[in-house]
């Protein structure tokens, strides 16, 4: 098991950067989740710890080496792909061993390596099919299995969920969540567009944007204490509501002009006040006064969008079976956590009461 | 034809009821047949017919059937010489074309190689010139590295005919694949050559086959080329120009240019036989890509 630890990584494509300085310190037996919409660089960054792209600038380590300018097969790295990548032509079997065969692996050693993997995600009934008699679910156990057959020191998964239907995915999850444990906490680093996907699975997410980190941290951390708008829209769902702030001598005024009551302390430089859907509650004497548009009945929460008097739509999360209809008019009153940012969007440190 | 047992009954003409359209159908249908097939037939019947009967009316069916046409081609006029010589230049052409354009299509349908698009379009350009205009120069050119003389110089000119073809339906079918194959394989610490040959080349089987039928083709039945190169050197005559021998200059020995056309064709036909289910999958694959 080894960490794995990038140093002011910078990688362009001729005359466009797309990684632009990244540090990374993630721990041996980590769960690291990269999140972030798509172009973030993050799958770059994966195929730059893999070895499938150069590194322009900076270091990428794993363990106390420097694997810069190493082979991908010399980094101790396994991946899977997003597509699977599992050769067409070759039975389960062979596929898991094919590279291990390749690099003169004795026969007995390949054929006991494989049955383990294959026990362990519950191949073994399928070893002689040939991908193409799989489901996609089974594809992606047989190219995890491939990546397990290597034993290697770091697992990187790239986006591996994302061509299987939504139950498979929920599925699968647990699967990745389950195998982290029972190869003794393997480092495993894992790109994905999903933010269900990183909290669930991660024990430290990396927030990227634009080829840049904009927070690192648990899952729980980011969610209650984001580093700025960026993470605070990216985490959660639904999206956090953004509430522009005009500061006055006494608080803060919201759009329509409302003055916030002092239950809500205010920083003088905040401009945009965060608040989560569960946040908002029936108020009679709430400051946000709207009507609803939308209302979402999920079974185990109502989600109503609610049209404020400044024209914004936010949204608010009720108990199951609150009455709510489309047209009610609604007031609301801010009770659980709130956030505060600045003119540039940063966080502002909550003196929470 | 199918069709009109889908139509409404209604619709229905008594007269051309489903059954009888497809009878009709099948007339028509074995009457081109015939008229395709009447040549054939005839160099067959004729080579089993001795060379007194064979313009004498009597019919496909030979009156006095002998094996003597063949007996004579297969010994007198070296058809069994020019067999060999015909299997030699095909089994050596068609190992070599498929090897060559396989590699080749592969660098260039999945690799980006510098002046790409320029060699591509010069390749293409040279499907254009006639191989009237070249067969000098290729002769030439044998005659530079002393092959002119010999079945291994006529076996490489051979290769010449279609490779660029060939090496157009690898690239276009190897720029299909996608790329975390090689990928993943380069991950798994398999070489470049290694990923070629057991994760590429299998997955191009359907090409493999038909630039194998393709070239087999070419190289058994060419002539303009082999007459070229054997014209000083009858031993080295292949089959197709062997046949033409059978032509002097007073008479034709019909019987035994029919025989030896026979003997000709028999192999090609085993293997398309043997090879068209992959040969149309590779075709029908190369188009739809």
């Amino acid at each position: 098991m080894s960490g794995v630890t990038l140093k002011n990584v910078k990688k362009h494509f001729g005359a466009v950067e797309v990684i632009k300085g990244v540090d990374i310190d993630i721990q041996a037996g980590e769960f690291c989740v990269f999140v972030g919409p798509s172009g973030c660089g993050k799958s770059t960054l994966l195929r730059m710890i893999a070895g499938l792209e150069d590194i322009s600038g900076g270091s990428v380590s794993i363990g106390e080496r420097r694997v810069n300018d190493l082979d991908p097969k010399d980094r101790g790295t396994a991946m899977v792909f997003q597509t699977y990548a599992l050769y067409p032509h070759m039975t389960v079997e062979r596929n898991m061993g094919f590279g291990l065969r390749m690099n003169g692996m004795p026969k007995d050693e390949v054929a006991e390596r494989v049955a383990k993997a294959a026990r362990i995600l519950q191949l073994e009934d399928y070893l002689k099919r040939k991908p193409k008699a799989l489901s996609g679910g089974q594809r992606q156990r047989v190219a995890i299995g491939r990546a397990i057959v290597r034993d290697p020191q770091v697992f990187l998964f790239d986006e591996p969920l994302s061509n299987l239907d939504a139950e498979l995915r929920v599925a699968t999850r647990l699967e990745i969540s389950k195998l982290h444990k029972q190869l003794g906490g393997a480092t495993m680093i894992y790109v994905t567009h999903d933010q269900v996907e990183a909290m669930t699975l991660a024990d430290r997410i990396v927030v990227l944007r634009d080829g840049r980190v904009e927070q690192v941290g648990p899952p729980m951390d980011l969610y209650e204490r984001p580093a700025n708008t960026f993470v605070a829209g990216f985490i959660g769902s639904p999206k956090m509501n953004f509430i522009a702030l005009a500061p006055t001598d006494t608080g803060a005024r919201l759009p329509d002009g409302t003055t916030l009551t002092p239950a809500t302390p205010v920083a003088a430089r905040a401009v945009t006040l965060g608040v989560r859907a569960d946040a908002l509650h029936f108020d009679a004497a709430g400051p946000i006064t709207g009507q609803v548009t939308v209302v979402e009945r999920l079974g185990d929460a109502v989600y109503a969008y609610v049209l404020t008097g400044w024209d914004q739509e936010i949204v608010a999360r009720f108990d199951p079976n609150t009455k709510i209809a489309v047209g009610d008019t609604l007031r609301l009153g801010i009770t659980g956590r709130t956030h505060l940012f600045d003119a540039a969007g940063i966080a502002l440190p909550l003196k929470q009461t | 034809m199918a069709d009109a047992t889908h139509m409404p009954a209604v619709r229905r003409d008594p007269f051309l009821s489903p059954r009888r359209r497809r009878a009709i159908t099948t007339v028509i249908l074995a009457a081109i047949c015939a008229v395709w097939v009447y040549p054939l037939v005839w160099m067959i019947s004729a080579s089993f017919t001795p060379n007194t009967e064979i313009f004498g009316n009597g019919g496909l069916i030979p009156r006095n059937p002998t094996v003597e046409n063949y007996t004579r081609a297969w010994r007198e006029a070296n058809i069994g010489k020019y067999f060999f010589n015909t299997l030699f230049v095909t089994v050596g052409s068609v190992i070599l074309t498929t090897i060559a354009a396989a590699l080749m299509g592969y660098v260039l349908g999945r690799r980006s190689v510098p002046g790409k698009a320029v060699l591509m379009a010069l390749m293409v350009f040279t499907l254009f010139i006639p191989q009237g205009f070249t067969i000098i120069p290729v002769f030439e050119f044998l005659a530079a590295i002393g092959l002119s003389q010999s079945l291994w110089g006529l076996m490489l000119a051979t290769c010449g005919h279609s490779i660029v073809i060939f090496t157009l339906l690898f690239a276009g079918y190897f720029s299909q694949i996608p790329k975390e194959l090689e990928e993943a394989s380069r991950m798994d610490g398999i070489g470049p050559v290694q990923t070629f040959w057991y994760v590429m080349l299998p997955l191009a089987k359907p090409i493999v086959v038909t630039v194998v039928v393709m070239q087999t083709l070419q190289a058994w039945n060419d002539f303009l080329l082999p007459l070229v190169i054997t014209l000083a050197n009858p031993a080295l005559r292949t089959l197709s120009v062997g046949v033409y021998s059978f032509r002097g200059e007073h008479f034709i020995d019909w019987g035994g240019m029919t025989a030896a056309s026979a003997i000709t064709i028999v192999p090609v036909v085993m293997l398309f036989l043997f090879l068209q289910r992959y040969f149309i999958d590779g075709l029908a694959g190369a188009v739809k890509g």
